[in-house]
């Protein structure tokens, strides 16, 4: 009892025994796992997890196998197997109770039961259940090394005596110890060495053989000098130094206790050394992470820096794009407006033009009526009443000019500013002809100019018959004016348009020219040329003819020789301008 | 046959003395002129022989003429075709005129043509009898009172309880008054779709006849004898009328 520090010291190494020794052997477990779980792979789980069995990665081990256990499956080395796999898996995540239970369930006809047996005792251990892990493993080690299959015998008469020494069993260990510690000699493994001589010593202390104790701890500390495990140095120059003290041996267990210092602190050292070497590593580590953060900063900014860069490039490029589209609009309209202005001058001009013309015509009328008007009055004084009645009808006459004149600027004037009442209706051509040349029966017989009209009276079209009077009275107007006495003037109608009803007046006057003809069909209001220049005209009752023509949604047509004659032809439609 | 009687309403006396000029020497009796609306108003309901009437729309510069349109249109059974007359080719005045139908004008000026040829639209229009007296087939409207008939250029009218017996011809009909006898242009389905069936009635395949005017009906010599001792036939088709001379009396 007096060196129980001392099996403190040397009871830490225990577990490490059974888990170094594993290792090794463990691997050539493995492959013979492969091996003999071959024919199982025809179950796709299974053959997963034993892939994953083989890799070590024991979570997906257990996905597949417990996968492979809720098919229920009726082969039972196969579910044997299974299990067999989980509990290896849960051994090495160190979860031993579900371990536990898993090699619990393996039947015994299984052909790795004994491996089994030596797993639930390795747990036993590591759950500090001695005696039940005596009670596994001890049935094995009567069994010969072919069967145990790679895995090392001398390990567990390790685990059985370490067991035993720790249910103070110290004889039943003993043997064991030893055998193992011949085993270790064999295999010269000095840390294992070192561990089996500790706990040797301490088994002979316990049965109060203190001479083979304090051997054996002489060769534990032997040993212990020729390994670099500081941890097994402390333990063995403590042992020394307490055996030195037990001996009464000042001066050796001073040394003792110097050199245990000397480790102690070399393992404080070497864990000083090692957090320095850390704590640097961790500056380090946090240097570059600052450098890193600053670098990643520093290209966020140059990140951002590109991004606006790119961004008000696209707003510029979109400035520039809608500054270009407004500019050329601005052309644009600036293009129409110009030429809106010619044509606006154009037209003034045209205007002013008429309006000279205009006046001109109806002051030379209104002077020739004032000349006549005194003639008359000397006349009336004179009583030549023949040469009153010559001049009141050669008055009238300069009147119906004027009038008529003044009648067409009215309709033009109305036209344009479309104050006129206009309404497109069916019309009896014959009886609109009849009513406009009721005006120039007098006329007509007086320049001695035959007149027919023969529209048949059912010859209807769709037009204004305000409008439509106005074009007959200037066409039968021009066509009186040009004819010579003795001619003749025929209105008749022709359907050689499809849905139009042509009108023709046509008259055996004067005629006109090509370029007059053209002259006529223009859009312009004045005509520039006279064919005759007795007979005046301001060319603004043909223009008011086509305004309202083209409004009555009909055509005109000239026709005319030079000298022979001229047809007028108005077409009409037939047809009723909605349908 | 006698005179269309016409209203004008006119506040020129120039214009209405060239219309009264006009429509005389086409034989219509001017029954007065009008210058005011209340004068016109008084004169259309006092006097009940006006068959036509000829409105100014404008008098002293107000549209009163469309104003007494739209007066005597509001009484449908007492109002008589009108012609509107004006100078005006505003458009606004024109729309307002226009609401008062059946609608016809005269654009001052005018000629006797225009005139005549208003004053017959305004008749179609009004009877709504159109394109009789433009077209070649047929030159009467039948309204409930008369017959107004083209002659020539003019329009006459015939009382229609004046007629004693129409005789068809193919196209045409022999109106047989007490006083005269006339040939008018009209088809024999539409003069008996227009005329009363209460009073006119058909004896014959040819003949219609007055029923007031019977004087007497010979069954055996299937005749009919009428006031002024006229004669029409009286097929067997047709002698269900005897029935309703019973009934008529």
């Amino acid at each position: 009892m007096k060196y129980k520090i001392l099996i403190f010291c040397i009871l830490y190494f225990f577990p490490l025994l059974l888990f170094s020794q594993e290792k090794k052997e463990y691997s050539d477990f493995e492959k013979i796992i492969k091996q003999k779980s071959e024919p199982y792979t025809s179950e796709l789980n299974f053959k997963k997890a034993q892939s994953f069995f083989l890799r070590r990665e024991w979570d997906s081990t257990l996905l597949y196998t417990s996968k492979q256990l809720s098919l229920t499956s009726k082969n039972i080395q196969l579910d044997n197997f299974t299990h067999f796999l989980r509990g290896y898996s849960f051994y090495k995540k160190r979860v031993f109770n579900e371990s536990k239970n898993e090699f619990l369930n393996i039947s015994e006809d299984f052909d790795y039961y004994l491996h089994t047996k030596i797993f639930l005792g390795a747990i036993a251990i590591e759950q500090e259940d001695y005696t039940k892990a005596l009670d596994y493993l001890l049935p094995i080690e009567e069994i010969t090394n072919e069967e145990l299959l790679g895995i090392n015998r001398n390990s567990i008469e390790g685990n059985i005596g370490t067991s035993y020494m720790l249910l103070d069993r110290y004889h039943d260990a003993h043997n064991y110890i030893q055998k193992n510690l011949a085993y270790l000699e064999e295999k010269r493994d000095t840390i294992a060495l070192v561990i089996a001589y500790g706990n040797l010593a301490i088994n002979y202390d316990y049965l109060d053989s203190t001479g083979l104790a304090i051997k054996n701890y002489s060769k534990a500390y032997e040993f212990s000098r020729y390994i670099d495990d500081y941890d097994v140095k402390i333990g063995t120059t403590h042992n020394m130094y307490e055996i030195a003290k037990y001996l009464n041996q000042p001066e050796k267990a001073y040394q003792y206790i110097e050199e245990h210092n000397q480790w102690k602190d070399s393992l404080h050292d070497q864990n000083e050394v090692a957090r320095v070497l850390q704590l640097e590593k961790r500056i380090a580590v946090e240097q570059k992470q600052q450098e890193v953060s600053l670098l990643e900063a520093e290209n966020k900014v140059k990140e951002a820096q590109k991004d606006g860069l790119m961004y008000s490039s696209i707003i510029l490029l979109l400035l520039l794009g809608t500054g270009v589209y407004f500019y050329r609009e601005k052309v644009k309209t600036n293009k129409i407006i110009s030429e809106q202005k010619e044509n606006l001058d154009e037209l003034n001009a045209t205007k002013d033009k008429l309006f000279s013309i205009v006046s001109h015509d109806l002051r030379s009328s209104v002077n020739a009526l004032k000349m006549s008007n005194s003639d008359l009055v000397d006349n009336l004084e004179a009583k030549n009443l023949e040469k009153v009645n010559t001049l009141l009808h050669s008055n009238s006459a300069i009147v119906n000019g004027a009038y008529n004149l003044l009648d067409n600027l009215l309709n033009w004037a109305l036209l344009q500013t479309k104050q006129s009442f206009f309404e497109i209706a069916e019309l009896r051509l014959f009886f609109i002809v009849e009513h406009v040349a009721h005006n120039y029966k007098a006329l007509l017989s007086e320049k001695n100019i035959q007149f027919e009209n023969t529209i048949p009276k059912k010859d209807k079209v769709f037009a204004d018959q305000e409008s439509l009077k106005i074009i007959l009275r200037n066409i039968i107007d021009n066509a009186i004016k040009f004819s010579k006495p003795e001619d003749s003037i025929k209105i008749y109608t022709q359907h050689t348009h499809e849905g139009f009803c042509d009108l023709v007046i046509e008259d055996t006057g004067i005629g006109m020219s090509e370029a007059t003809r053209q002259n006529l069909l223009q859009e312009t209001i004045v005509t520039s040329e006279k064919e005759n220049k007795d007979i005046i005209g301001s060319g603004l009752g043909m223009q008011l003819c086509k305004s309202m023509i083209k409004k009555n949604n009909g055509n005109f047509f000239i026709e005319s020789t030079l000298g022979k004659g001229t047809k007028m032809i108005v077409s009409l439609s037939k047809i009723p301008p909605n349908g | 046959m006698d005179n269309i009687n016409v209203l004008i309403i006119e506040d020129t006396p120039a214009q209405s003395d060239r219309l009264v000029k006009t429509l005389e020497e086409n034989n219509f009796t001017v029954v007065g002129v009008a210058t005011t609306l209340k004068e016109a108003l008084s004169l259309f309901y006092s006097s009940k022989k006006i068959d036509i009437v000829i409105i100014d729309i404008f008098l002293n510069g107000v549209p009163d003429g469309i104003a007494f349109a739209e007066t005597i249109n509001a009484v449908p059974n007492a109002s008589k075709p009108f012609v509107f007359l004006t100078s005006s080719t505003d458009r606004q005045i024109f729309q307002r005129a226009k609401l008062t139908q059946p609608f016809s004008y005269l654009m001052k000026p005018f000629n006797e043509l225009e005139l005549l040829y208003a004053i017959e639209m305004a008749v179609e229009k009004f009877y709504a009898q159109q394109d009789v007296f433009l077209g070649d087939e047929e030159d009467t409207v039948i309204s409930d009172e008369y017959l107004f008939i083209k002659k020539g250029k003019s329009l006459k009218k015939v009382r229609i309880t004046d007629i004693i017996y129409i005789e068809v011809e193919e196209k045409y009909c022999n109106i047989i008054t007490e006083k005269e006898k006339f040939v008018i242009l009209i088809s024999l389905t539409k003069i008996l779709k227009l005329l009363d069936n209460n009073i006119f009635c058909r004896t014959h395949r040819n003949y219609i006849a007055n029923l007031e005017k019977i004087e007497e009906i010979i069954l055996a010599d299937n005749l009919i004898i009428l006031s002024g001792n006229h004669k029409v036939t009286l097929s067997d088709t047709y002698k269900d009328i005897v029935k309703r001379m019973r009934t008529l009396r």
